[in-house]
């Protein structure tokens, strides 16, 4: 694999935006190999999680990286479960580095693979936590400033893959256009306030508020931010809808 | 708007800045919430400065800017900070790593759109400083006075340095020695605003409040419980909590 560089955001974005319009039990995949072509990066994974040691791995590019997946979470530590449990991104460019001795027993046995840095990424918005992006490098190194970018829409894009393979609001649906997505409508603030509004309206988590929003926006073929909008403005409510 | 600025005599402006500064110093210390702070460091912009709101943006680092804290949570005022994400001062001054400033708005044609805005909420004067960590630019300070206002140097100094707090605040107690740090703690910081406005909607819709008054019953319960308001928040999107003056609804009782 040629490491390749993000040369274009909009390319980026448009890519990603179609991946999660087909939906399907491939978009995992598809979004994950987006990182290896895309992003200076050799291996990758995709992890459902629903708590630090509740996981399930949706994907990975090859056997190393499913076995480092499979190593920490058999550990109880390691990058994945820093970055799920404290919900932030956690970059390690060189997992040589003992001054970096968050996770001891997974850095020694991380070494016997071929990976030497690991970035970490929390597929979630918010409350909304559902798994993890595991991007490893076979050299040390930090991810530059582009590839950072990229591996956070990657992981925006991820959450709407994720959402569509665990929810009842979804099951039905394939195809958001890309308007829907336009411009990821996750960093919408009224989009997070309608989640909010929805979940005690339907009495859901809030994920399934979140699908159910971006399930109406399809339905009625209307940007997500537009019908957040209207619920916050109560002009929507989803009690009266879904019932 | 629900306060008039309260404009403070020359004389009392030192004690002032030194209250606010020992204040902010106290929090780094303690275990702080990165959100609250960010929200009293704008509410001392407008006590210490003569404008009249101001707000913090930081990069989502996809390419945007994102609205965090701001002295006033009013919709119209946040509207106005994110359009900035498109258009404006904040997203100049962000490029630029530069203090972007405009005295009065109405002698000025370089942000059409935001202009126009900025008049209708009732702003005239407009500036923006960066949030700066070495070479690199995590945000902007924005503030905002409703008469055209032209900030003399010496104010100037005192925003930066309010700026200068915050990017500390926002990065936290460690030593930035890494940038990989400094990619994390802002993916956090703007995770926790993110909670925080879910929470604003279950309690707006719990408690049939609007969006400004759940944030500041969110505040106040955190205070009274000595509790951080990031993760009040969570606790109100994960239903273990009762926040105080938010019923529960019949249908609506904790799992």
């Amino acid at each position: 694999v040629t490491s390749g560089r993000v040369s274009d955001a909009g390319e980026l974005t448009q890519v990603l935006a179609d991946i999660v319009a087909e939906g399907g039990p491939e978009a995992s995949r598809r979004i994950g190999e987006i990182c290896i072509s895309l992003l200076s990066v050799d291996r990758a994974a995709i992890t459902l999680m629903a708590g630090p040691d509740r996981q399930e791995p949706v994907w990975a590019s090859d056997a190393v990286a499913a076995r480092l997946d499979e190593l920490q979470f058999g550990l109880g530590e390691g990058p994945c479960v820093q970055a799920f449990s404290e919900r932030h991104p956690v970059l390690v460019p060189n997992l040589a580095d003992v001054s970096d001795s968050r996770w001891p027993t997974f850095a020694t046995e991380a070494m016997a693979t071929p990976v030497r840095a690991v970035y970490v990424f929390p597929i979630q918005v918010g409350a909304i936590a559902v798994g993890v992006l595991d991007l490893y490098r076979d050299d040390p190194g930090m991810l530059d400033k582009d590839a950072l970018g990229a591996a956070l829409q990657v992981a925006d894009a991820a959450l709407w893959g994720l959402l569509d393979s665990r929810d009842d609001y979804s099951n039905n649906l394939r195809a958001d256009g890309p308007d829907v997505l336009a411009g990821f409508p996750l960093r919408h603030a009224a989009v997070y306030q309608a989640t909010g509004m929805i979940m005690v309206q339907i009495d859901s988590a809030p994920e399934s508020a979140l699908a159910a929003l971006r399930a109406y926006a399809y339905a009625h073929n209307r940007p997500i931010a537009e019908v957040a909008d209207d619920v916050v403005a109560r002009r929507l409510r989803f009690d009266e809808e879904t019932s | 708007m629900n306060t008039p600025p309260t404009s403070i005599p020359p004389e009392n402006i030192e004690q002032d800045l030194a209250e606010a500064f020992v204040q902010l110093a106290d929090t780094l210390v303690d275990d702080y919430d990165v959100i609250e702070l960010l929200h009293r460091l704008s509410a001392n912009c407008v006590r210490l400065l003569p404008v009249d709101a101001a707000g913090l943006l930081l990069s989502d680092q996809r390419g945007t800017l994102q609205v965090v804290a701001a002295s006033t949570e009013s919709t119209h005022l946040l509207e106005l900070f994110q359009l900035q994400a498109q258009e404006g001062p904040c997203l100049d001054c962000f490029h630029t790593s530069a203090p972007v400033g405009v005295s009065d708005l109405r002698e000025d044609d370089t942000w059409p759109r935001f202009a126009a805005q900025a008049s209708e909420v009732g702003f005239r004067s407009v500036y923006a400083l960066p949030l700066r960590l070495r070479r690199e630019t995590i945000g902007t300070l924005n503030l905002f006075a409703r008469q055209p206002t032209a900030l003399p140097a010496s104010q100037l100094r005192v925003g930066q340095a309010l700026a200068d707090v915050a990017t500390i605040g926002i990065l936290q107690e460690r030593a930035i020695r890494r940038r990989e740090i400094v990619a994390e703690q802002l993916e956090g910081a703007l995770q926790s605003r993110v909670v925080i406005e879910q929470a604003k909607g279950i309690l707006s819709e719990r408690g049939n409040l609007n969006l400004n008054q759940a944030f500041d019953l969110m505040r106040r319960h955190a205070r009274a419980h000595n509790q951080r308001l990031s993760e009040l928040a969570r606790a109100v999107t994960d239903r273990s909590v009762t926040v105080d003056g938010v019923p529960y609804s019949a249908s609506d009782q904790p799992l």
